[in-house]
Formats: structure tokens, sequence, C-alpha cells
């Protein structure tokens, strides 16, 4: 057996090859599995990626304030190919009980609560063992029993290519304790067009009556790839609401695993994601009611232009003896453009009888009437369709919290839709 | 102003319109009449520029100029206005970034300055108050989860702010309470000048007690059967649709 | 709790349809290889060609493995254990009427209910009845006939219509398509071929209804169905079996070809034996249907209502390649006792404004497993596609399961796709409201299924509409106490 290398990932790790030859044994995922049906890691393969460079110091805080989002007052953690960088991170203030820093210091620092905590989550797969066997940093969030963050967190992933293609691993574990609040944003971009890759997996554990609220901008160059696993487990009377914003990337594929470990916990998961011109978007929810009473949404739109793709995968387990659980999920698409395709599988799984679960999926274009409508009124075709797109897309950016997140990112797919303009007209 | 001359229409293989003639001048306003299916909501999305129809003959000028051959925005931006019978609603399209899209498109297309957001502002509270409406319509999607009587008062709003030059109301009547018709009513009577003309289509009389018309048309299976003055409406109140369903036969 | 003892009373229904009739079978000893291949050809008089075709089948069949990605389970099949060929013993000598059908037979189809009588025809339905493989009687066929429609078994049609065999035969289907479908190309027993000229309606429904009898004989059902440009039949298939111990294997295969401006109404109604209330014997039912528009405007629809057996793997579906052909399938499925079920439809849109209507209604009960498995593709040229999908599950008591499992991709922008799931329960409130009204709760439980099923049932020809209504009470039967 040609174990070490079989599944072609093995570049990715600095460390001797012994050490992870159980991890090169893992099956190379290919489209016969279920999972992997629409998705090929091809174009991955291609690429010889070798694990990023430090590169802390190409950045200066002037470079940083390009990137920042005006009047968004947050902790700010800012991580450089997945290291993170205290020089450019800004935590201001923290309440009693809130501990924000490297998840590289937090193991090292032998703190009881990390080292129990970490890797307890994380959904088996390929990628998580790459990303666990390539451990270099991180961020780690643990806020004590009702601390309450008034300020996002704000997690800023900055990637600086080198002339070869580079993979990032961050690694970020987040732990609130029960009664504790907060609102995490993380934000994926980089500075150049260089091949690089993105390969994060995040843990998050909360509470008895946690409130957790997520927000993701993934909004890599047009040359990266991307890869999220993040895994949640939630305790009774818990809210976790994640919005999950797709714009960037080549390719990219976000996975969300969700477990209810106590009863009347709410997850609520919503996305976006705009897939232009040769560009992959592949979602994959699994969300699992393992114990009666909870709740749980699933809400993506998708916007398809160019030759762009995009896979939902959305699958919710009821277990036996889960009743009353409460899940419905849906997943509209708005196809823009000749070429485009969506690929789609909302999948209910069902052991108990006394549930409510549903689904819906459409795949569409921008209805006529609407169109003639707003023409009517004067507004050119164009600037009609883009105002129709931004509306449909509107839903899922509203679910932001902070307005200047909103008007950013509504700046952001509003110029895509505009460089997408043949596939519109 | 209006000038339509010999027009025919298909929807389809299916002629809807058999050749209208009519003027509307400027200032005027003129009713079209007419039961189910006579043409008269054809008449009004051909007038626009909706899809799906085929206009086969004749012709329809708006001050001096083709209209059909114009796309639906810029016959919008000529000074058209179509009130629907049936207004879309845009889930996700705020009001307020709608109209003001629409209104500087309007003034860019004359050359004028774009409104900056005070002015705008200033000018959108003022027409809300004609047609009582509140300002948290402003917040809302564009006709999401609105009344029937709260969509038709919006159309009309929609109008005193776009300011057009002739006006198609469509069935505006339909679905309102007398409540509601009366503040709709009160909405369009405010926009009544020398220089704005309209077209009021409706298959009631009701309405034309409240938006006095000076020519009243009855159309029936694709053609204007009567012309007349106002009275033209009360005549046909009395008597029903009927008689003019047997005149239209023997035309 | 009544509710509870309804549920226990579903599992414990006796199968109606449960006895079996006694009857010599000529019965090959059990197992399979080309020899075997060979006997039943030989046995059936087959022309070279279908020999060669059968063999063809067979030595592929040997390079492919069982399929295992369904959510169902079972021991594993020993293919050897199975006799592949069993005849009644007068099908030598194929009866010409009535009068010369083994009157035990006729018992059997009286009791259920099989419409073979004079009265029946009148009310139009001609019966090509298969007693395990072959077939023994076909009424009326000379009115068909007139009319210039074909229909008789696939054996006789081997013989009589070659051509149309040899043209048609596995193009919907290949041998090739999967492990069920090419064991039935090497061994297929008998079937139905019918075939409807250019621009003939066929003048009444053609019903056939199949029972599994001897023991350990598979069953290999094939049938092909022809309907030429602007041709029309509606064609309906009903099975029940005897109760017995063992596992029964069943892989039938049904190509449906449909020309411009045609139509083919396919309906079925599945009542076998579903295994006892351990789960212990019950058919498996892997089949494989699929029907192919091939000219513009044509139209299949499929409609099923699935009661029966112990394991049911089986997706109709169509092939959409004419412009503006339309594909629909209809299903009610109930899983109950240890029933495992495994079905749905896949729609391949092909050509331009194609459209397709998915209606499935599932109900678990007892121990029931049940999953929804659809494919619904929009192709690259596909312009104007529309498709609308509607999945509801039903469950009855806790220890039931409904999966849904739709795969959906869309390659045209100009494409409409919407789909739409459910699961629910029977609430105690409907059931209060029904009762309180004064109907027994029982009553109330087949009232509120079988608004359920509604929309299913309306697709389905009148007589068959009523015996699936009186299938579904059955086999809901004490669904309350």
């Amino acid at each position: 057996m040609t174990g070490m290398i079989s599944n072609g990932f093995s570049h990715w790790l600095t460390a001797a090859p012994d050490a992870h030859k159980q991890l090169f044994e893992l099956e190379l995922p290919t489209t016969k599995a279920e999972a992997w049906r629409y998705t090929s890691l091809k174009s991955l393969l291609e690429q010889n990626f070798t694990p990023a460079e430090d590169a802390a110091n190409a950045i200066q805080s002037d470079d940083l304030n390009k990137i920042l989002i005006p009047d968004l007052m947050s902790h700010r953690v800012v991580l450089i190919n997945g290291r993170y960088v205290p020089e450019l991170s800004a935590l201001g203030d923290l309440p009693t009980g809130a501990q924000i820093g490297s998840l590289r210091a937090a193991l090292a620092s032998h703190s009881e609560m990390v080292r129990s905590q970490f890797n307890q989550y994380a959904f088996n797969s390929l990628f998580t063992a790459l990303n666990t066997a390539g451990l270099n940093d991180g961020v780690a969030v643990l806020l004590n029993r009702a601390v309450v963050l008034k300020n996002p967190i704000e997690l800023i992933h900055i990637s600086i290519g080198a002339n070869q293609p580079q993979v990032a691993q961050p690694r970020h574990l987040i732990v609130l304790g029960d009664g504790a609040r907060a609102t995490l944003i993380e934000r994926y971009l980089s500075l150049d067009a260089a091949i690089y890759c993105t390969n994060a997996v995040i843990e998050i554990a909360l509470g008895r009556d946690a409130v957790f609220r997520h927000e993701r901008l993934q909004m890599e160059s047009e040359n990266a790839f991307h890869l999220t696993g993040l895994s949640l487990k939630q305790n009774a009377n818990s809210h976790y609401l994640g919005v999950n914003i797709g714009l960037g990337a080549r390719w990219s594929r976000t996975e969300l695993v969700t477990n209810f470990a106590g009863e009347h916990a709410e997850c609520d998961l919503q996305g976006l994601y705009l897939a232009g011109d040769g560009q992959l978007m592949d979602y994959h929810l699994d969300v699992t009611h393992a114990v009666p009473n909870c709740t749980s949404r699933e809400n993506f739109r998708g916007i398809l232009c160019g030759k762009g793709r995009a896979v939902f995968d959305g699958r919710v387990l009821v277990a036996k003896n889960a009743q009353k659980s409460d899940a419905a999920m849906s997943n509209n698409n708005l196809m823009l453009s000749e070429g485009a395709e969506v690929d789609t599988k909302p999948q209910l799984e069902i052991n108990a009888d006394d549930v409510k679960c549903s689904h819906g999926t459409t795949v569409g274009q921008i209805e006529p009437e609407k169109l003639f409508y707003l023409r009517s009124r004067g507004i050119s075709a164009p600037l009609a369709r883009r105002m129709l797109c931004l509306g449909f897309a509107g839903e899922i950016i509203h679910m932001l919290h902070e307005e200047v997140l909103r008007d950013y990112v509504a700046e952001h797919v509003g110029q895509r839709l505009e460089f997408s303009a043949t596939g519109l007209s | 102003m209006l000038v339509v001359n010999g027009l025919r229409a298909n929807v389809g293989e299916k002629e809807i319109l058999k050749g209208l003639n009519f003027t509307v001048a400027a200032g005027e306003i003129h009713a079209i009449m007419g039961p189910n299916g006579s043409g008269k909501s054809t008449l009004a999305h051909v007038l626009s520029g909706r899809e799906g129809y085929t206009v086969t003959a004749g012709t329809a000028t708006f001050n001096g100029q083709n209209l059909l051959t114009l796309e639906p925005e810029q016959r919008a931006q000529l000074g058209l206005f179509l009130a629907f019978q049936y207004p879309v609603e845009l889930p996700g399209v705020n009001n307020t970034y709608f109209l003001k899209a629409a209104l500087n498109s309007i003034r860019k297309s004359r050359g004028e300055a774009e409104l900056d957001a005070v002015s705008f502002l200033r000018l959108i509270k003022e027409k809300l108050k004609i047609l009582h409406l509140d300002d948290s319509l402003l917040k809302r999607a564009v006709n999401a989860g609105f009344s029937g009587g709260e969509k038709k008062r919006n159309e009309i709003f929609q109008m005193a702010l776009l300011e057009p030059k002739l006006a198609i109301l469509d069935e505006t009547d339909s679905g309102l309470d007398i409540d509601a018709l009366r503040v709709v009513a009160d909405g369009v009577n405010a926009l009544r000048s020398s220089e704005r003309s309209m077209i009021v289509v409706t298959h009631y009389q009701r309405l034309l007690d409240y938006i006095q018309p000076d020519y009243v048309h009855v159309l029936a299976k694709g053609q204007i059967i009567r012309s007349g003055g106002k009275e033209l409406a009360l005549e046909l109140e009395e008597k029903g649709y009927g008689w003019i369903d047997a005149e239209g036969q023997a035309a | 709790m009544t509710s509870t003892s309804a549920v226990d009373e579903i599992v414990k229904s006796e199968y109606e349809h449960g006895f079996t009739t006694e009857i010599v079978s000529d019965t090959f000893p059990p197992g399979l290889n080309e020899d075997v291949v060979r006997a039943i050809s030989a046995r059936k008089g087959e022309p070279t060609f279908m020999t060669e075709w059968r063999l063809k089948a067979y030595r592929h069949w040997l390079t492919m493995t069982e399929p295992e990605w369904a959510a169902v389970h079972y021991p594993k099949i020993d293919f050897q254990s199975i006799s592949y060929f069993s005849a009644p013993k007068r099908s030598e000598d194929a009866p010409k009427s009535l009068d010369e059908i083994d009157p035990i037979l006729l018992e059997t189809y009286q009791k259920l209910g099989i419409p073979l009588e004079e009265q029946k025809v009148l009310a139009g339905i001609a019966v090509d009845a298969v007693f395990d493989s072959v077939s023994v009687a076909t009424t009326f066929r000379k009115s068909l006939a007139e009319a210039g429609v074909i229909f008789c078994s696939i054996s006789e049609a081997v013989h009589d219509y070659s051509d149309l065999i040899k043209q048609h035969l596995g193009s919907v289907v290949p041998h090739t398509d999967n492990y069920y479908a090419c064991l039935n190309a090497a061994v297929f027993s008998d079937g139905t071929f019918v075939y409807v000229p250019k621009g003939v309606r066929c003048p009444m429904e053609l019903s056939t209804y199949f029972r599994i009898n001897a023991r350990n004989t598979g069953q290999f059902e094939r049938t092909l169905i022809i309907a030429e440009e602007g041709a029309y039949v509606s064609y309906l298939e009903g099975c029940t079996a005897p109760q017995r111990d063992e596992n029964q294997l069943h892989a039938a295969v049904v190509e449906l070809i449909v020309m411009a401006d045609a139509e083919i109404k396919y309906s079925t109604v599945q009542n076998w034996y579903p295994g006892d209330a351990q789960g212990k014997g019950g058919i498996y039912n892997f089949v494989t249907k699929r029907g192919d528009c091939r000219g513009d405007r044509a139209k299949i629809s499929w409609t099923q209502v699935e009661t029966g057996s112990a394991i049911t793997w089986k997706y109709p579906s169509c092939l959409l390649r004419g412009e503006g052909a339309i594909g629909e399938f209809y299903s009610v499925a109930v899983t109950k006792g240890c029933q495992q079920a495994d079905t749905g439809t896949k729609m391949i849109h092909i050509g331009k404004n194609t459209r397709s209507t998915i209606v499935s209604k599932g109900i678990s009960a007892g121990k029931g497993q049940q999953t929804y498995r659809g494919l619904v593709r929009i192709g690259q040229r596909a312009e104007g596609a529309r498709n609308h999908t509607q999945c509801d599950s039903l469950l009855i008591g806790d220890q039931c399961s409904a999966n849904t499992v739709p795969y959906i991709e869309v390659k045209h922008p100009s494409a409409n796709m919407e789909h739409e799931a459910t699961t629910s329960k029977i609430s105690d409130d409907q059931l209060f409201y029904c009762r309180s009204r004064g109907l027994t709760e029982e009553d109330a439980v087949s009232m509120i299924v079988n608004g359920f099923c509604k929309e299913v049932f309306n697709e389905l020809p009148m007589e068959f509409a009523v015996e699936a209504q009186k299938l579904l009470s059955i086999s809901l039967e004490g669904a309350v106490g």
C-alpha cells in the first residue's frame, strides 16, 4: 500500500509523514461517495499546495485599514495565513471570564479547559484530519458562565500568497459557558490573486441557555480554494444563529454539522451564495435532532450567473424519540445565465412521528411580472434585474446584525452582479 | 397627447384588440368601460409595453412619438404611468430604494439632476400625505404583504411622486371598499391638472362617481362600440352590458 | 390510548389475499448458469436472436454487483437457490377460451376479484392474467385486434412480432442498466406486450393481474408497451400473492415507448405478501420501470399504489426527450409491520418545454420504513422545462420512519423547479373532531388517510380507484381499536 500518499494530500503537511500514516490511509473521496456526488476534488488535487508561510510582517496597519469595515466596533483578531497576529489584532476591553487568543498559545499553556475541549466536537472527515494533523494556529474563544460580550468578535483571515500554491489550516475552538452570549464575525479575504487554499475547522460548544450569533463572510480571491468544516454542539435552551455569505473563491466547500445535546435548543442556519463564472459553491448541512423539542431552520439562497455552479446538500435527521422536533429547510436558487448549474438535495430522515418537518426547494428566474413592474416605473432593465437580485439576496443579508455589515455585503453583492452583467442581460 | 389609430393586438394566436381609434388631449380624462374579456386590460398593457402581446396593425403615438417600439422604461421616462390592477409584490426590494431609483431614472432621462437623499425624503413625505399613507411604508418591501387597499393606494402614491403626463388606471377600483375607493379617488383628483391626462379603465360606473371623466368609451369584443360624455357611463349603469353585447354582435 | 391500539392493530391485520392455490407446476430445479438460460429460451421455443440476447445479458450480469445504496435491509439473496422457470401444467396447449382454463385458477382469480367474467368485460376490461411465469388467459383480443391493438404475452410477441421485439426490447432499459434489470433480461419468464398503432385510441383499459405462486420461483416479468404517434392506451397492473414462508424475489422490467402526441397511462396496485408480523417471508420487489417520451408532446403518466411486499425498490421514470413531452408520477406507498420501501421516480428533462409533476404520498405505520428517492434533472437543452414536486409523509406511531431524498439537478437558466416536502401525523385533534361527529376511530383514520392520498387516487381509472381505496382501508384496518 502506498498509504502515505494514497489520498494525494501529503504535501499539505510539514511534519514527518510517518506521524500521519493513518491520515493518508483515509480514503480520498470521489464523486461516487454520496457527500461528494456533485463535487470533484480534481482541481484541488491539481495544485501542489504546501503549508503556508508565516507572513505576519507582510502587512502593516495601513494596509489593514483598507480592509477594515468603517464603524464596525469589534474585538478584532487578525490571522494571516492561519496564524494569529497580535500586532494587528485589537481585542479591546474584555469582561472578566472572557478569553480570546491564539489557540496554539492556549494549548501550550496547558489550559485544562482548552485541552479537554479541543477536537471533541469536530466531525470526521479527511479535511478535518488534515487540519488536525497540520495544526498550526487559530483562535480560542472561551466565555465563562453568564459572560456577555456586547460587541462582536471579528476574525479577519487574510491570505498572502507566495510563488507556490499554499494551504493555510486555521483551527478555532469556541466554547460558551451556560448563559453566555456573543457574536462572532468571520471574514475570509486575500490581498493578492495568488493560488492558495484555506482549510478551516471550527468547533463550537454552547452551554445551556447560551446565545451565539455567527456571521461568516467568505470573500476569498478568485483563485482561492476554500474549505470550512464547522461542528456545533448545543446544550439545552441554547440558540445558534449562523449567517453564511459565500461570494469568493473559485472552489469552495462548507460543511455545517449540528448536534443537539439538550432539549429546547434552536439552530438557525442562513446562507447566501453567489456563484459566478468558473466558481463552485458547495454547501453541506447536517442537522441531527437527537433529543426532543429542538428547533432547526435552514434557509439558503443562491444566485448563479456565468458558468457558476452551486451544490446544496442539506440533511435533517430526527432520531427515534426526538418527538416535537421542528425542522424547516429551504433552498431557493435564481439562475441567471446559460451554462450555470445547480444541484440540490434537501433530505429529511424522520424516525419519530410527532414532528413538524418540511423542506422546500426552488430553482427559477427573475419573474417577468416583477421586471415589468419596475420597468413601467422608468427603471432600466439592467438596474431592475440588479434590484430584484439584491431583493432576493436581501432576505439573507438582513439577517446580519450590524447595519454597516449589511451595507458592506449588499455593496459587494451588487458589484458582483454588475460584474456578471453579461449573464444578467 | 395620445393618438391611437387602428390598433390591433394579439395574445398568442388570438386577436384581442380589433382596431381601436381614440385620441386623448392634454388635461382630459377618458374612461374606458366594458365587460370582462372586452380587451380593457390588454389595451392598458399594450400601451405600457408589457410582454406577451403582439401588435398586428395600427399605431399609438405619444406626443408625436411612436410608443409601440419603446421599452417599458422608455415609455415611463416619457411620462406614461400604469397603475396596475394587480400590483406586483417585490419581497426584499425596499420601497424607498425603489422609488428613488424610479424617480431618478426618469429625471435623468429628462436631463434633470438626480435628487439627493434629503430632498427626496422631503418630497416623498409630502406625497405620502396626499394618500393618507404612513411613513412605515418606506421601510417595507414594495407591495410585499400589503392589503389590497394598501396596494392600490401605493400605486396612486407612486403616480403622485413620478408626476406622469398620462396615467392609465387599470381597474384601480377593483377589490376596494367604499372608503378605500374614496381615498384613492381623492388622490387621483388631487393630481388632475391641465397638463395631465388620464385613462381610467373600469368595469363599473362606481369609480366615475368620484373621478369624473370628460369622455367615456365602451369597449366590447376588442372594439370601441360607443363613445360619449360622462352620461354614457350612467346609461351603462342602468342597462348593464347586455344591450352592448347585442349591439356589438350587430355591428 | 386508542391511537396506540390502533397502531397495534395495523401490525396485526392479516393478509387478506393470503391463500395458496394447489396446482401442479412444471418447475426447474434451483440454480442459474448459461445452461439454465438456454433451457428457459428453449422451453419457450424462442428464436436464436432471443437466446443470444439472454446470454449476453447473463454474461454481463456476472460482472455486476448487487446495489447497496437503497435504504433497505435484507439478508443476502442466494441467486443459486432460486428456480428460474415454472409453468402451469397445460402451458404447452394454451387455452382458447375461459372454458379451457383450469377451474382452480378461475377460482383463484375470483377470490382476488379479477374481472374475467363477461360482466367485467362489459366494463371495458380485457385481462391478460399471469399465473406464475406463463400467460394462461387472454380475453377479448379479438376486439382489440379490430382496432389494430396488439395485446399478448411477451412470449407470443417474440414469435409473432419478432421485428417489433428486436427493435424495441431493451431499448429503454438496456440489460446493462442495473443488476436486477440485467438478471431479468437473462431469465425473464413472461409478461405483457402491447402495441398501439399510429392514431389509435385503445378501445378499452388493458389489465394484467400477476400472481406469484409456486415455491422458490423468482418472477421475472417483462413488459413492453409501444404507443405510436397519436396513440393512447391506459394499462392497469395489479398484484397479490399467496401467503408463504420464504422470501420471494421479484425483479420485473417495464419499458414504455411513446411517440409524438401519444400517451401511455400506467397504473399499478401492488399488494403482494408483505411478510408476517415479525417480518418473516414476504416478497422482495425490485422493479425497473421506465418510459421514453421519444416524440414531441408525448406523455407518460405513472400512478402507483404500493401496499404490499416486504421490500420495494422501484423508481418508475420518464425520459422526456420530445419537445413539450410530459411526465407524471403519482404514488401512494404504505409500509407497516416490518415493510421497507425505497421508491420514487426520475424525471429526465432533455427536450424543450418538457414538464413533469411528482406527487408522492408515503404512509408509515408500525415498524415500517419508507424512503422517497427522486431525481429531477433539467438538462442543458431543456429550455423552458418545468417541474413541480410534492412529497408528503404521514407517520402513524413512533416506531416507523420516513425519509425524503430528492436529487435536483438544473442546468438550464429558463427552468422552473419547485419541490416541497412535509412530514406529519394524524393529530389527536383531527381524530377527536371526527369522533365527536360520531365516526368510529377506524373510520376516522381511514377517512383522513384517504384524504391524504386523494390527489393520487384521482389519477387512477375509476375501477382501480375504488379498489385502491379498499386496499388502503384493509391495509390500515384496525388502525384503530
